[in-house]
């Protein structure tokens, strides 16, 4: 199993008990009362069944609240991701934080900033670097890119899941387009991995027919289920945080009825968010916006409140165009914030303006942040070693020093978090070595990982395998005219 | 409760028409659609239908309150949801007002025609509604298709509205591909010379626009109204 980092602080809470209460009291008298649309026809008269009332005309299933929180309680509290090398599994739930890539449609030019489909070569060189950084615990969906020269968009999926199967050991998340679950299932498990598959609930209160489907087929494949939304505040939810929460909750809620439903055994779910306010200018998402951290937090609490694991993936994301300042803190004050707020998945590293493109530097720049978030919530240790009293006694007033000392060689190292890409010379140093900054730090530990990383391969007959089933997408699409 | 004040404001508005000139009922009517209440406009559209009122002059009003709205929009101090409150109100109003026009078999002028839409698959709807907006408020009469509009939607309106303009919008990568498809059937259905097509949404560019066999390009919504102006050359008139 990969070590994430084990938050030893109480978690942030924002809202009060009552405010708990009444979102959650909110989201079962919206799911009985106004219902969601399920777009997925099979499912209504699963639901029917299950004594739900369903208007098969407007296909809007109306839920009970016992039946909801029925469904609720045969989430597993926890449960493990099996990743293609065991020693990458990871277990979502309890108090252990892991992060996980943003990604990017395209690559991005460090110079001019402008965004361009990424080369093969770009594509395996940018996936390598996510499998060397040591805080980035999963790989996310179409990672690092929606695909590369030469990939049509429909087989982006196909060929991403397979690339990361072939170049990482590393676990991984895995979205849907057009069917393309069923080719990700059997590669992975061809592999002897698991996927998580995405859920999304395409707001307001409605589930798709093709992500249902989807998500029953993961669940056959007793791999876990991703329930997520990503509602718009001012768009397609409320434009209040409180109110998007209830919406929010009763999509996540209604799409947990569902998988729960119809599989036999109970189905792991790890409830997610990719919910932020609207940018009101442009209409495009307000990433970096504090709202996507107020919401995040709550989100949290009412998740963690019902028992199970939670994932924030809006907290990855930024504005800004390039690595810069802004990029910077956009990202870093959300994924702190939802590691503070108990998040068990955080999306972090590598995005650049919005999901429009990825860059393996910004991953880089990331990992050191990913790593002092981390060892913030990992705390702070009190004992008689760490106290020092003996020590302090020793050393004494000034003329003393802790420098020499084997307590300090012993102690600061776990105490501090030294970045792999900042700059911390003092001036006259940093002007002799051309005034480097994190940035191009970073670019020097991307060539070094290239130079020197080497993944955990896969054995020749497995890659065959991958390869055939990749190819066998390729007919099927073909087939049906898409490629 | 919030239902009965508002029930109330209604009343008292319904009282202060009477006696109530022309233009005071089209003051009302450019008022509420600056404050973008869709029940008021709809009230003031029938009484100025009531008393009379040129509903050509009513809907230019309208009009003029929407590019005052615009025009907030372009300076950034208006935001997306003022500019869909606006055009809600105003639909609301030329719904009424549309009646009245046909009913006395006159003609409202406008720059040209405009049919919009998003393409089949894709249920993107702000891009394609501030673009509808802001060219109602530049002056066109655009007939908006909705999303999810497949081709033959796309070529059956051309061939009914016989716009000069076809605005397509798609945001996803897997629903671009729809934009050609829509292109080629105006090619095969021989009415693609009758039309300009323009294109939008996060995954165009220029360039795919150009491959596809488009008009014209816009990243954003305002530029978009530019784009539809200088491609029937009447930049300036707006």
């Amino acid at each position: 199993m990969i070590d994430g980092f084990r938050r030893k602080l109480a978690p942030l809470r924002i809202l009060t008990d009552e405010q708990i209460e009444v979102v959650h009291s909110g989201a079962l008298s919206t799911l009985r009362e106004t219902g969601v649309r399920v777009e997925h026809e099979a499912s209504l008269k699963l639901m029917k069944d299950n004594g739900c009332e369903v208007d098969f005309g407007k296909r809007i299933v109306r839920f009970s609240s016992g039946l909801v929180e029925e469904c609720l309680r045969r989430c597993p509290s926890s449960f493990r991701l099996r990743a293609r090398d065991s020693e990458k599994d990871v277990i979502f739930g309890g108090d252990v934080t892991y992060f996980k890539n943003s990604v990017g449609q395209m690559t991005v030019d460090l110079d001019s900033l402008e965004p361009r489909v990424p080369t093969e070569k770009e594509f395996l060189d940018a996936l390598k670097v996510l499998d060397a950084l040591e805080n980035v615990h999963v790989l996310g969906p179409y990672t690092p890119y929606f695909g590369h020269e030469g990939v049509p968009p429909v087989m982006s999926i196909p060929s991403t899941c397979a690339a990361k199967l072939k170049y990482s050991g590393k676990a991984q998340l895995e979205g849907v387009q057009k069917g393309s679950e069923v080719f990700c299932i059997k590669m992975a498990k061809a592999v002897g991995s698991e996927i998580l598959g995405l859920m999304n609930a395409p707001s307001p209160l409605t589930w798709g027919s093709d992500v249902v489907e989807a998500a029953y087929r993961f669940a056959e494949a007793d791999f876990p289920v991703q329930v997520a939304s990503g509602a718009v505040m001012g768009g397609t939810a409320p434009a209040t945080i409180a109110g998007a929460l209830v919406l929010t909750t009763s999509e996540i809620l209604a799409g947990i009825a569902l998988v729960q439903l119809r599989s036999r055994k109970p189905v792991k779910v790890l409830p997610g968010t990719f919910s932020f306010p609207m940018e009101m200018r442009s209409g495009l998402p307000a990433f970096g916006d504090i709202g996507v951290s107020l919401y995040q937090i709550a989100f949290n609490q009412i998740w963690r409140g019902y028992g199970l694991p939670v994932y924030n993936s809006a907290s990855g994301y930024c504005s800004s165009k390039g690595i810069d300042f802004q990029a910077g803190y956009e990202k870093a004050i959300a994924c702190l914030l939802s590691a503070l707020s108990g998040a068990n998945l955080i999306t972090f590293h590598g995005s650049v303006s919005a999901e429009l493109t990825f860059h393996p530097v910004q991953a880089v720049l990331e990992d050191d942040v990913a790593g002092m978030i981390g060892r913030l919530v990992e705390g702070i240790e009190v004992d008689d070693e760490t106290l020092a009293l003996d020590l302090i006694k020793k050393v004494g007033p000034i003329p003393g020093s802790y420098i020499g000392e084997a307590h300090t060689r012993k102690w600061w190292r776990r105490e501090q978090y030294l970045p792999k890409a900042a700059d911390r010379l003092s001036y006259p140093e940093w002007k002799e070595k051309a005034k480097k900054t994190c940035v191009d730090y970073a670019k020097e530990r991307v060539e070094k990982i290239l130079a020197t990383h080497a993944p955990k391969s896969l054995a020749p007959d497995l890659e065959r395998e991958v390869n055939e089933i990749l190819e066998e997408a390729r007919r099927y699409y073909e087939e049906k005219g898409l490629v | 409760m919030s239902r009965r004040i508002y029930t109330k404001i209604r009343v008292k508005r319904s009282k202060l028409v009477d006696g109530m000139t022309g233009s005071d009922i089209l003051g009302s009517l450019k008022r509420a659609v600056a404050e973008y209440d869709a029940d008021a406009t709809e009230v003031w559209a029938r009484k100025a239908v009531e008393e009379g009122v040129d509903p050509i002059r009513a809907a230019d009003i309208l009009s003029e309150a929407i590019k005052e709205i615009g025009d907030g929009f372009g300076r950034g101090v208006l935001f997306i949801p003022d500019l869909i409150g606006g055009a809600e109100a105003m639909k609301s109003a030329m719904r009424v007002l549309e009646g009245e026009i046909k009913r006395r078999n006159v003609r409202r002028e406008n720059l040209g025609t405009v049919v919009a839409g998003t393409v089949y698959g894709d249920i993107h709807d702000i891009g394609k509604t501030l673009v509808c907006t802001l060219l109602t408020a530049a002056g066109f009469a655009v007939y908006d298709l909705g999303v999810d509009v497949p081709a033959e939607v796309f070529v059956k309106a051309v061939k009914e509205y016989k716009p000069d303009v076809l605005a397509m919008s798609a945001l996803l990568t897997t629903t671009a591909p729809e934009l050609r498809k829509v292109i080629d059937a105006l090619r095969s259905g021989g009415l693609r010379s009758r039309v300009k097509v323009i294109v939008g949404g996060a995954p165009i560019s220029d360039g795919f626009a150009r491959e596809i066999g488009a008009d014209g390009y816009s990243s954003t919504a305002v530029g978009a109204t530019e784009l539809v102006l200088r491609l029937l050359g009447k930049k300036g008139e707006s």
